[in-house]
C-alpha cells in the first residue's frame, strides 16, 4: 500500500517536474522571441555583425548544402526510376522529382542540416559568450545583447536558409538530372521539359515559406539555449545537444502544421 | 526665479561632488540559500579609489556586478551615479551604463573582433562615431591608447593571439577609452605574475591621475593596491568587516581578520623567531 503510494507520488513529481521544465522551456523561447522582435522595431542592429553572420551562415555553409542536394536529388530519381520504369513513364521522372523536392524534401533536408550546422555552431559561440562573460562584458558597456548578438544571427539565418533552400533545390535538380541520365538514359532535356511542364511555382514558393520558418525556428531555438547556458563548457556541450534536438522536433512541427495549413488552403 | 550666474555655476558642481557616486544600502543576496552579501551598505565618492578585498568567495566580484547593474540583489538599493539602478528601465540603464567602465577578472574580450576593435568597442558602437571618417578618428585615438599601454602594433591581432598580460591591458583599454566616471576593476591581476601586476596597477593610477574618474578596484593583491586606492573595504562572512584607510586600519591591527589582510606580508618580512601572522578565521 506503502509502496504503491510512493510510486504514484514519484509519478506524480515526475509528471510534474516534466512539466514544469516544458513551460520554462516554451516560456523562454517565446520571450526570446519577444525580444528579438522588440529589438527589431525599429530596426537598430549592428549592420556589419549581420554581414558577418551573413557570410558565416550563408557562405561557409553552401557547399555541404550542394553535396546534400545533389544526393537528394539523386535518391529521388533512383527510388521513382524503379516504379516510373515498370509503367513506362520516365518522362515523368523530373515531375515527380520535383514535386517532391520542391515542397517536402528540399526544406526539409537543408533544414537538418543548417540545424547541425549553423544552430549548433550558434549555440554554442552564444554559450561560450555567456561563459566567459563576453555577454556580461557587453551589458557592462551600455550594448543590448540581444540587439548586438541575437537580432543579427536571427535575420542571417532566416535569410539565409531561404537562400539556401534555393540554391539546394536548384543542385537537387541538377544531381537528379544526371542520376536519371546515367541510370535510366532519360535525357536531361527530357528530364528538364517534364520539370517544366508540370509548373510547380506554387510547391517552390511554399517550399521557400517552409525554409523560411525553418530558419525562424532554427534561430529562435539555438539563441534561447546559447544564452541560457549555466555552468562552463559542460554546459556549453549540454545547450547544443539540446537545441539540436528542440530544432529538429521543431523544424517536424512546423512542417506538419504548415504542410496542413497550405493543403487546407488548396495551395498544395 | 532665475540664480546669479555664481550660484548657477556651482550648485550643481557642488551638489554633484556632495552626491555618492555609488551608493549601496542593505544588500543581501544569496546563492542556494547561502547567504553572500549579508545587509552591506557603503557609498563612494567622486574622484574616490575604493578597495574591496576579503577571503575568495566572499561576494567582492558578486558586489561589483550588482554596481554594474549585472545583477539584481534580492534585498537593498544601489544608487550609480545619482540614479537608482533597480528602479531603471532598460533604455535609462543604458544611459547610466555609458558612462561606466568595468574591466573582468577573465578579460571578457570579444574574441570575434580585433583588439582594436576590443580596444575601441564603447566609442565604435557610439551612435555619434557611425561614418567612416569617424570610425578613422576613433581607431586613431585607439591606437594611441593602445600605444601608452604598450601595446603599440596589436590593432589587428585577435585576442587569442596574445598573452594573459596583454589581454588584461586591452580590457583596461576597452574600460576607460570612453573616459567614463566610474570605472570597475574585478580582480586586475589575476592570474598575472608580479612584475605584470605592478604594471596593471600602475596604469590604473596613471588613468586616475589622467581622469580622476572614481574608481572601485577588486583584488587580492592588497599590496599592490595600497599605492592606489584611497580607503578599504575587506568583506568577511557577508558583511564589512573593516571600512576605512590603511592608517585606519592599523589602529585594527590586533583584529586577526585586517591583520591577516592588510599586514601579513610586514609580519612575515620580520625576523625570525616573531609570531608568525594569524591565519584567515573562517
Amino acid at each position: 500500500m506503502s509502496r504503491g503510494r510512493t510510486s504514484v507520488l514519484s509519478g506524480a513529481a515526475f509528471v510534474g517536474n516534466r512539466s514544469l521544465w516544458l513551460a520554462s522551456v516554451v516560456g523562454g523561447m517565446t520571450m526570446t522571441l519577444v525580444h528579438i522582435v522588440r529589438a527589431m522595431i525599429p530596426p537598430r542592429f549592428d549592420w556589419r555583425e549581420f554581414m558577418r553572420n551573413m557570410y558565416k551562415v550563408g557562405v561557409k555553409s553552401y557547399l555541404v548544402i550542394i553535396v546534400v542536394a545533389c544526393f537528394t536529388g539523386a535518391i529521388m530519381v533512383v527510388q521513382s526510376a524503379t516504379y516510373m520504369s515498370k509503367i513506362h513513364a520516365n518522362h515523368m521522372i523530373g515531375w515527380g522529382a520535383g514535386l517532391t523536392i520542391f515542397s517536402e524534401l528540399g526544406p526539409l533536408m537543408i533544414g537538418l542540416i543548417f540545424s547541425g550546422r549553423v544552430g549548433a555552431n550558434n549555440t554554442a559561440e552564444l554559450g561560450t559568450m555567456v561563459v566567459t562573460e563576453q555577454v556580461h562584458a557587453l551589458r557592462s558597456l551600455a550594448i543590448d545583447p540581444v540587439e548586438y548578438l541575437v537580432v543579427p544571427r536571427f535575420l542571417s539565418m532566416v535569410i539565409m536558409m531561404t537562400v539556401l533552400t534555393v540554391l539546394g533545390d536548384l543542385f537537387a535538380m541538377i544531381g537528379g538530372a544526371i542520376t536519371a541520365q546515367v541510370m535510366l538514359g532519360c535525357d536531361w532535356r527530357e528530364f528538364l521539359a517534364s520539370l517544366l511542364d508540370a509548373q510547380l511555382l506554387g510547391e517552390f514558393v511554399v517550399g521557400l515559406c517552409k525554409a523560411c520558418l525553418f530558419g525562424f525556428t532554427i534561430a529562435v531555438v539555438s539563441c534561447y539555449y546559447g544564452l541560457s547556458v549555466r555552468g562552463g563548457a559542460r554546459g556549453v556541450g549540454r545547450a547544443v545537444n539540446n537545441a539540436v534536438v528542440a530544432s529538429a522536433i521543431g523544424i517536424f512541427a512546423v512542417d506538419y502544421l504548415a504542410t496542413l495549413l497550405c493543403v487546407e488552403f488548396g495551395w498544395l | 526665479m532665475q540664480r546669479c550666474g555664481l550660484a548657477a555655476d556651482w550648485l550643481p558642481a557642488w551638489r554633484r561632488i556632495l552626491t555618492p557616486t555609488v551608493s549601496l544600502e542593505g544588500i543581501r543576496h544569496s546563492f542556494g540559500g547561502a547567504p553572500v552579501l549579508d545587509g552591506i551598505s557603503f557609498s563612494v565618492h567622486p574622484g574616490e579609489v575604493l578597495g574591496i578585498v576579503g577571503p575568495g568567495g566572499c561576494g567582492k566580484s558578486l558586489l561589483l556586478k550588482i554596481i554594474a547593474g549585472l545583477v539584481r540583489p534580492q534585498e537593498g538599493s544601489v544608487h550609480v551615479l545619482g540614479e537608482d539602478i533597480l528602479a531603471l528601465e532598460s533604455l535609462d540603464m543604458v544611459h547610466v551604463r555609458s558612462k561606466m567602465g568595468m574591466l573582468f577578472q577573465n578579460y571578457a574580450l570579444f574574441d570575434f573582433l580585433t583588439v582594436g576593435e576590443n580596444a575601441g568597442f564603447p566609442l565604435l558602437q557610439a551612435p555619434e562615431n557611425k561614418g567612416k571618417d569617424k570610425k578613422k578618428m576613433v581607431m586613431g585615438r585607439v591606437s594611441e591608447l593602445l600605444k601608452k599601454l604598450g601595446l603599440g602594433g596589436t590593432e589587428r591581432l585577435y585576442p587569442n593571439e596574445l598573452s594573459g598580460g596583454m589581454r588584461k591591458r586591452v580590457g583596461l583599454a576597452r574600460a576607460t577609452i570612453h573616459e567614463p566616471e566610474l570605472i570597475l576593476y574585478d580582480d586586475p591581476s589575476a592570474g598575472l605574475d608580479p612584475v605584470t601586476s605592478s604594471k596593471i596597477f600602475g596604469l590604473i593610477d596613471a588613468i586616475h591621475d589622467a581622469t580622476a574618474s572614481t574608481e572601485i578596484i577588486v583584488s587580492h593583491d592588497v599590496d599592490r593596491m595600497h599605492a592606489v586606492c584611497d580607503r578599504f573595504l575587506l568583506l568577511h562572512k557577508g558583511n564589512i568587516h573593516f571600512e576605512g584607510t590603511l592608517k585606519e586600519a592599523e589602529e585594527h591591527r590586533d583584529d586577526p581578520v585586517v591583520h591577516a589582510f592588510f599586514f601579513r606580508e610586514q609580519a612575515s618580512s620580520e625576523p625570525t623567531g616573531m609570531a608568525s601572522p594569524p591565519p584567515v578565521p573562517q
